[in-house]
């Protein structure tokens, strides 16, 4: 039986060749990307799976629901709830505090950056992570201990054996110096610790200071617990609110506490690591997360394209069909029984799926490193999963483009066969049945080129959106430790007497925030007293000529006059003063006003403190497309009194090449400030980071688009060929009574485009749904507009014009007398 | 006269091999005329019809209808000149199988500028000449060969043509059915059709006007029919 399928496969191919052709590749395609895309999703969804017991790890989040802004989740935490965890919740078997941080090493005034985090001894243990060199429960024991990752031990010391070697970090200024008490072994696959190059315990002296340690509601590092068993995440989810409200709150003017009612606007959440990448698309200060529906999305392209070759095989094979009719008729005359022909059909199918797997799996070798590269994932060909899968792959794909053939096939009547003068076409149904899943293939392509549009206008619209200040001549340093009033003024001295730089100025709030400090002021408007959350910025003069944002209504600070000063650290502590701000546009919209310049001269209290707001400015976009921009309240510092806490320096510059000014502007930098290397970088660069993700994996869906289509013109292809053979009689007819060459090659168009239009129809809806959808996800974006629909549709009904217009062509012009001959 | 065919040579070349369908046709066809082809198979007379009807091209020669030279015609002119002026009607039929037997009728008319009224009627009324109108929503599959054949004459004169050009229409008939087809024709040349047909059957040869034989693509006899 076995031979006779094989011999039965390769005397079709050496017959059909460009059936067969077609065939081959149309499913080895569709099975190489259908391995491709698996592997990306596999790799996605494995997120944090390499590290020991991940199914008992959690992250705890802070959620907020204040007035005046959306509820939003925060992955940073107060670490003051941490002992209290400890104390109250006995599920938990290991506990670690992680700050991120950037050191450099400096070597002879240069400095090498490491990222990484400042965090707990437990923080091997919780993790699991074991240590190649160095012993995990001491490693972090000693405050000046250092634990490098294996890639960082290379990139420092050029080797892996480092134990006790000295290195000077330089954090933000401040130095130290630390012995390397450890190497970290790599983890297996995509985790949230992947980007970690250096482990330093957390200083003593930033657990007395810094606000986050001390105060309840201040965050800046997240806690991830180690639980006894992955049922404690749901017994500790049930207390957490009693927790809160134990701990956290206390009197209005307890500063430690987060007021009388914490639980009305504070919540602890627990986030199972294990899917951390999807959940943190959501959640503000985590690493940009991965959306879960764009992944599925890429599942769905691979398995579609899978779809598709399989329905391409299956009209192939049924386009086929009637020229093996005379072959089963002979077969049946002699004998053979359907279950045998049916048999020996079914096996066809499946040496040739079987064929093209082969095929698949070498473009899956070639196509993986691309998608890689195209995300900028880790993605590689996992031999353990894509050997697993694609025998399944291939009995299916077989299956499903065999079974309707070989009934078509094995089914036919011999005496009917035989007595008929022309093959067989396998009637009316099996006409529709062609025609229908080529409609199908292009309606998927169709839906898949007009995602990919709308994806590719969104993301350039990211790219390119106005953000309320002007980007191009803009470079924005690092936000550096302030507090030293003569440094600053003397930092803004050099950098103006660069040449080529226009205007200098600090501010505290950057593009792609790295940390973002919020209070509450209240306004006693006519409607009564509205409270709303505001995110505070500090800007010194310059800033206006370096950003530009764009007034709308009254005026920006004034140097020159007094009154415009903004409050000192005293001021902001004990909540006094009279101060004159600027505001932006969302503020004045959540306060109520109908125009800015209702807001002029209107005054915002935060206790004791009064803001009178002399202007309001237009959004400047420092977050996420996704993100809504929050509120803002700007106060003015001239420099004359009080330092910036965290400034960032700004520059505008002209008639210099960026390049070269991000060059200069560095060395100046470093003249004051020679231990702390700086990094000038246009302000695109930073909002870069937050949405290349989608960028990247929007690459994709033109991949998906690109294979669809190629798949489904493979499809209209071998039906045009298909019909054009059998329309040859009916051509000659046509001509004979009298049907001119250009009649006849409309009338073919016409037939053979019929399902491309249908697909067309079915089509648009389905993408207006889904990407409306995903558009909704963005605060910022593109409308929907119906260009990209006719677009699509365009170029599908063209690329389909062009794919059977050989076909047509040769078929119009045929003479007619040679036509009616070919019977 | 109405057609007159001169030097016409017709040459099959494929693969090395070349075969001379038609050798040096001479021939002229009045209007009115009924004319029957004879010879053995393989002396060219599908050929020579192919060439009248236009639907195939003589490799040399001249072919002038009603005084106009069809030789130096475009494809697109040949097309509009066969809507026009010609009648086919085929041994093996040649309906369509997936258009009706009136759709089939109507495809005579459908490349013409005309009024789907004036189509329907002028289609009912060749059905009602060959005595078919009962099955015209049938499809060609669920027809007799004789009836097939009655529908495929409809087509050739729904168009109220010049000339009509059979190639063997009896060829797959029985005798009864046979019959009929002539009576058909020779009806349709006393009410002014020119006629040209291929045939077989001395019988039926004899029922036409005028009776031309072939030969290894030649005209070897042409005779008058005593009357
Ligand atoms: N397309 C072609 N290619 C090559 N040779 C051809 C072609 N068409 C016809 N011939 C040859 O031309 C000659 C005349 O063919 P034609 O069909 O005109 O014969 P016929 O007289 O109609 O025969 P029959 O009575 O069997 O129908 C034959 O020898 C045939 O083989
Ligand atoms: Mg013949």
């Amino acid at each position: 039986m076995l031979t006779t399928i094989l011999r039965g496969a390769l005397r079709q191919a050496r017959r059909h060749p460009v059936y067969v052709g077609l065939d081959l590749l149309g499913l080895a395609l569709g099975i190489g990307v259908f391995l491709s895309l698996a592997l990306l999703v596999r790799y996605e969804s494995s997120f944090n799976a390499g590290l020991p017991g991940v199914e008992r790890l959690v992250r705890v989040d802070e959620h907020w629901t204040l007035a005046g802004i959306a509820p939003m989740e925060e992955a940073d935490i107060s670490f003051l709830a941490l002992p209290f965890l400890r104390q109250d919740f006995p599920e938990i078997e290991d506990a670690a505090r992680l700050l991120p941080s950037a050191f450099r090493t400096e070597q002879g005034g240069a400095f090498t950056k490491f990222d990484g985090y400042e965090t707990d001894p437990s923080f091997f243990r919780v993790f699991g992570i074991a240590l190649s060199r160095g012993v995990v429960d001491d490693a972090l024991s000693r405050p000046d201990g250092l634990v490098l990752s294996e890639a960082a031990a290379m990139k420092a010391f050029g080797t892996r054996d480092i134990l006790g070697r000295r290195v000077e970090l330089n954090k933000a200024g401040v130095r130290s110096v630390h012995v390397v008490t450890g190497v970290m072994a790599p983890i297996h696959g995509p985790n949230l610790l992947a980007r970690a190059e250096m482990i330093v315990p957390i200083p003593g002296e930033e657990a007395r200071t810094r606000s986050c340690f001390l105060y309840w509601g201040s965050a800046c590092g997240a806690i991830v617990l180690r639980l006894r068993t992955p049922e404690d995440i749901g017994a500790m989810r049930a207390r957490l609110r009693d927790f809160v409200i134990r701990h956290a709150s206390g009197a209005d003017d307890d500063r430690v506490a987060i007021g009388p009612h914490p639980e009305k606007i504070y919540e602890m959440r627990l986030v199972p690591l294990r899917r951390l990448n999807f959940y943190d698309v959501g959640v503000v200060d985590s690493d940009d997360g991965v959306d879960r529906n764009v992944v599925n999305a890429i599942g769905l392209i691979g398995f579609l394209a899978l779809v598709l070759a399989c329905a391409n095989t299956v009209n192939l094979a049924t386009a086929r069909a009637g020229l093996r009719a005379r072959e089963v008729a002979v077969r049946k005359t002699l004998g053979a029984t359907r279950r045998v022909l049916f048999v020996q059909f079914m096996g066809e199918a499946l040496v040739v799926t079987a064929v093209a797997g082969i095929v698949g799996l070498v473009l899956c070798e070639i196509l993986t490193p691309e998608i890689a590269s195209l995300t900028g994932e880790g993605v590689t060909v996992s031999y353990g999963f894509v050997l697993a899968v694609l025998p399944v792959v291939v009995v299916v794909a077989g299956l499903a483009s065999g079974f309707h053939p070989a009934t078509i096939l094995s089914g036919y009547r011999p005496a009917a066969v035989l007595a008929a003068a022309r093959m067989p076409s396998g009637g009316r149904g099996a006409a529709r049945l062609r025609n229908a899943l080529v409609a199908g293939q292009f309606a998927i392509a169709i839906a898949i080129v007009i995602c990919t549009l709308v994806i590719d206008r969104q993301t350039a619209f990211m790219r390119d959106a106005d953000r309320g200040y002007s980007k191009s001549g803009l470079l924005i340093g690092q936000q550096v430790l302030g507090g030293d009033l003569e440094q600053e003024r003397r930092m803004l001295d050099t950098l103006r007497a660069v040449p080529g730089v226009s205007a200098v100025g600090f501010g505290e709030l950057e593009p792609a925030p790295h940390a973002m400090s919020r209070s509450d002021y209240k306004y006693a408007g006519p409607n009564g007293q509205v409270s709303i959350q505001m995110l505070f910025d500090r800007v010194g003069p310059g800033y206006f000529e370096v950003y530009r944002p764009r007034l709308l209504a009254g005026r920006w600070f004034d140097p020159e006059r007094g009154q415009d000063e903004g409050p000192d650290a005293d001021d902001l502590l004990k909540s006094k003063g009279s101060f004159n701000v600027v505001v932006n546009v969302k503020a004045t919209t959540t306060l109520g006003f109908a125009t800015p310049r209702q807001a002029i001269g209107q005054v915002l209290t935060a206790d004791g403190l009064r803001a009178r707001i002399i202007g309001v400015m237009d959004d400047m976009r420092f977050v996420s497309p996704r993100e809504e921009v929050a509120p803002e309240i700007i106060f003015f510092d001239t420099l004359a009194r009080v330092p910036f806490v965290d400034p960032i320096p700004a520059v505008r510059f002209q008639g210099v090449a960026r390049a070269e000014m991000a060059r200069r502007l560095d060395r100046a930098w470093a003249s004051v400030r020679p231990e702390l290397a700086s990094n000038f970088q246009p302000a695109d660069e930073r909002m870069a980071e937050l949405f290349v993700g989608d960028e990247r994996r929007g690459h994709i869906f033109t991949v998906g688009a690109v294979v669809a289509l190629l798949i489904a013109c493979m499809g209209l292809y071998s039906l045009a060929a298909f019909s054009a053979i059998r329309r040859v009689h009916e051509i000659g007819i046509r001509k004979t009574l009298g049907a001119s060459g250009g009649q006849i090659t409309i009338l073919l168009l016409r037939d053979f485009l019929r399902p491309v239009a249908l697909a067309c129809v079915l089509a648009c809806p389905v993408a207006w749904v889904v990407m409306r959808g995903w558009l909704s996800g963005f605060e910022q974006r593109v409308p929907l507009s119906p260009l990209h629909f006719l677009v699509a549709v365009a170029a599908a009904l063209l690329i389909a014009a062009l794919t059977v217009l050989g076909q047509t062509v040769r078929v119009a012009r045929a003479e007619p007398a040679r036509a009616l001959r070919a019977q | 006269m109405l057609i007159d065919l001169s030097h016409i040579q017709r040459l099959y070349r494929s693969d090395e091999v070349e075969t001379t369908a038609l050798l040096d046709i001479h021939l002229g066809i009045e209007a009115g005329e009924f004319v029957a082809i004879m010879g053995p198979s393989g002396c060219g007379k599908s050929t020579l019809l192919n060439i009248l009807g236009t639907i195939d091209r003589p490799t040399s020669g001249s072919y002038s209808f009603g005084g106009q030279e069809l030789t130096e015609l475009g494809e697109a002119a040949l097309a509009a000149f066969r809507r026009e002026n010609l009648g086919y009607v085929f041994q093996s039929f040649n309906l369509i199988d997936e258009l009706t037997i009136e759709e089939n009728i109507e495809l005579a008319l459908i490349y013409r500028r005309m009024p789907k009224a004036e189509r329907r009627h002028r289609v009912a009324h060749a059905m009602d000449h060959v005595g078919i109108a009962h099955r015209a929503r049938h499809y060609p599959s669920q027809l007799s060969g004789g009836q097939q054949q009655r529908a495929a004459i409809a087509r050739a004169i729904v168009g109220e043509p010049r000339l009509i050009l059979a190639d063997e229409p009896t060829g797959n008939l029985d005798t009864e059915n046979g019959a009929q087809v002539m009576d058909i024709l020779q009806r349709l040349n006393d009410e002014g059709a020119t006629i040209v047909m291929v045939t077989h059957s001395p019988s039926h040869a004899d029922l036409a006007k005028r009776r031309v034989d072939m030969l290894d693509g030649q005209v070897v006899i042409s005779v008058r029919n005593a009357i």
